[in-house]
């Protein structure tokens, strides 16, 4: 049941975050082209409004990729000297605290949006993109991401009431410095 | 407060709690502790407005220029031509490890990016070679640290975004500090390859006609460099925009390689995703943490706390810099800078300072970070990409450049004008 879960939002992960570099390369190709058209006097004009909501919605969504590949740095120095069950407590606690404060985000992001629904908000600028289109996606990311920590933390609880010490490790635990980037 | 801040964020980091986490949680902390105000309300609204940043997309955009740069086999070639331009040299090949790493810092904004690029390319010819290992390998992590002071700087970034300070002025004032330290490591490592040669390995020299033909090889990499500082000083793109043209730039090197694949692209782009959040979750973090230390009256409490030490500007500088000496010990870089931006740099605004220079200062102190045991990551770095050897080979190996970073945060502060210099000319 844990590995089906664990394995399986890996997966998801994985294609959300080939969506986010697909974006992300559209934006720099994006910016790329009115650079261009700007030294011939003519601009697409908005790039920079755009890139700021490409951003907030690549950042939003790759937070559980970046998550489940154990890529939020944590400062492991005490955790290294415990023994595995200490360790793998280490990892279970601080799972616990990551996913409460990220479902307290979630939770606090939501009234941004229902302003912006409930006003029909439109952005401040030449565009006038309504606001719920980019909010909308941003606030869901924040969502996701408290979905996938909480089934992440129960999977691994279950790896680690079962013994399975090495898998939560590999699901939850720190990875060695090196292999940040 | 700021007692509160800096026990709960030592204690918090210290059980291995996500440092971006921990930032949210001292900013929770602050708003039920030390505010009148409900601050955590802002929450959603900061989160928002600290992600939608056309600013901030500079850093997805130029971490993927060095996932695609480190994949297109430019590295070997740069290396392969300085390698014949400065092995003669006392020293040898080790100065090719440190003019790599200096080129690599000009195109990318991430100093473990550097190492990580320069220590797979210059590891198999320092074993062939029969180089001691130590110094060789202390001089690619050292170099390596280069790469978030020479423009563009993916850590400047951060600072500029956090602290509301000039991006283009950041990245002006890091390139003479740069460019010294890269001159430095090179005079630090001739000087004891002379007094000890066997640290060193065979200097070599080439016939000018080979030296010449491998200028070649370094038009790629200068004209990517010339391309992205170029851009924002002619004043047609801003950083965001520059880093555009940088991937754009690293895609035409790669495709000259015959490198562009389905495969390395989506390498690239997975790579570019996970560095990304996890710079992210700690910017949001801190612009959050931020937030409610300014919310709460921080500024009153620094002046209150700075008048109670009775220390001069000066002192309290070197009392700042000695704490940043010893937190490098255990935390990493960005983390570094970020977790003590909301409190340090008010203070040093406070005494009296540019907060231009500090953002120098404070990128001078995490290189040594970077380097510093136990908690160092580019010692992690170049002894990932050896085949043998202990991590104690680097530790020792980085010696000697500590101590020149060591004279140079001494020469920053004494004479400011090494930062300021090509800002004020900007102007």
């Amino acid at each position: 049941m844990a590995d089906n879960v664990l394995r399986l939002l890996r997966t998801l992960n994985r294609g959300v975050a080939y969506l986010i570099g697909i974006m992300l390369l559209a934006c720099a190709a994006f910016v790329l082209a009115d650079i261009v058209l700007r030294q011939t006097g003519a601009s697409f004009g908005g790039t920079d409004e755009i890139s700021g909501y490409v951003m907030a919605i690549a950042t939003s969504w790759g937070m559980s990729f970046a998550l489940l590949e154990l890529s939020h740095v944590r400062i492991d120095l005490l955790r290294q000297q415990a023994n595995t069950l200490w360790r793998s407590l280490f990892d279970i606690f601080s799972m616990v605290v990551t996913t409460g404060v990220v479902l307290l985000i979630a939770y606090q992001c939501w009234p941004v949006l229902e302003r912006s629904i409930s006003n029909s908000s439109t952005a401040n600028t030449p565009l006038e993109t309504p606001l719920v289109w980019v909010q909308g996606p941003w606030f869901a990311g924040w969502v996701w991401f408290g979905v996938v920590s909480t089934l992440t933390t129960l999977s691994a609880l279950a790896l680690v009431l079962q013994g399975r010490f090495a898998e939560s490790e590999r699901a939850i635990g720190a990875f060695g410095e090196a292999d940040l980037l | 407060m700021i007692a509160y801040t800096a026990i709960g964020l030592l204690g918090l980091l210290a059980l291995s709690i996500p440092v971006g986490i921990v930032l949210f949680l001292l900013g929770i902390g602050i708003d039920q502790f030390f505010s009148n105000f409900p601050l955590t309300r802002g929450l959603g609204a900061l989160v928002w407005s600290s992600s939608n940043s056309a600013t901030l997309i500079a850093i997805p955009f130029f971490v993927l220029l060095g996932e695609i740069l480190v994949r297109s086999g430019v590295a070997a070639r740069t290396y392969a031509a300085l390698d014949k331009w400065v092995s003669w040299l006392p020293g040898g090949l080790v100065h090719a490890n440190i003019a790599t790493a200096t080129m690599f810092s000009a195109t990318s904004g991430s100093s473990v990016a550097t190492a990580a690029t320069v220590a797979t390319v210059a590891m198999p010819q320092a074993e062939k070679l029969g180089y001691d290992p130590k110094l060789f390998s202390g001089a690619i992590a050292a170099g390596g640290t280069l790469g978030i002071m020479i423009p563009p700087s993916i850590n400047l970034i951060v600072y500029g975004f956090l602290t509301q300070t000039s991006i283009p002025q950041l990245f002006l004032a890091g390139l003479i500090p740069g460019l010294g330290l890269a001159l430095a490591f090179v005079v630090m490592t001739a000087i004891i390859c002379t007094l000890r040669p066997s640290l060193g390995g065979a200097r070599r020299t080439f016939p000018l006609s080979e030296m010449m033909g491998a200028l070649v090889q370094l038009v790629p990499i200068l004209l990517l460099f010339a391309a992205i500082v170029g851009s924002i000083y002619k004043g047609w793109a801003t950083p965001t925009e520059a880093a555009a043209v940088g991937v754009a730039g690293a895609f035409i090197i790669a495709a000259l390689f015959g490198r562009v694949d389905v495969a390395m692209v989506g390498q690239a782009t997975l790579g570019t995703v996970k560095v990304t959040s996890m710079i992210m979750l700690i910017v949001i973090g801190a612009s959050f943490l931020n937030f409610t230390l300014a919310s709460a009256g921080l500024g009153r409490e620094l002046q209150a706390f700075l008048s109670g030490l009775g220390l001069t500007a000066v002192s309290t500088m070197l009392v700042i810099v000695l704490i940043y000496i010893v937190l490098g010990f255990f935390i990493e870089t960005l983390s570094l800078m970020v977790v003590t931006i909301p409190i340090m740099v008010p203070l040093v605004i406070e005494l009296g300072y540019d907060p231009i220079w500090f953002g120098i200062l404070m990128i001078v102190l995490v290189e040594m970070a970077l380097i510093t045991p136990p908690v160092g990551l580019n010692l992690y770095v170049v002894q990932g990409a050896r085949t043998s050897g202990n991590l104690s080979d680097v530790m020792l190996g980085v010696i000697p450049y500590v101590l020149v970073l060591l004279m140079m945060a001494g020469a920053l502060l004494i004479f400011p004008q090494i930062a300021l210099f090509l800002p004020a000319l900007l102007n």
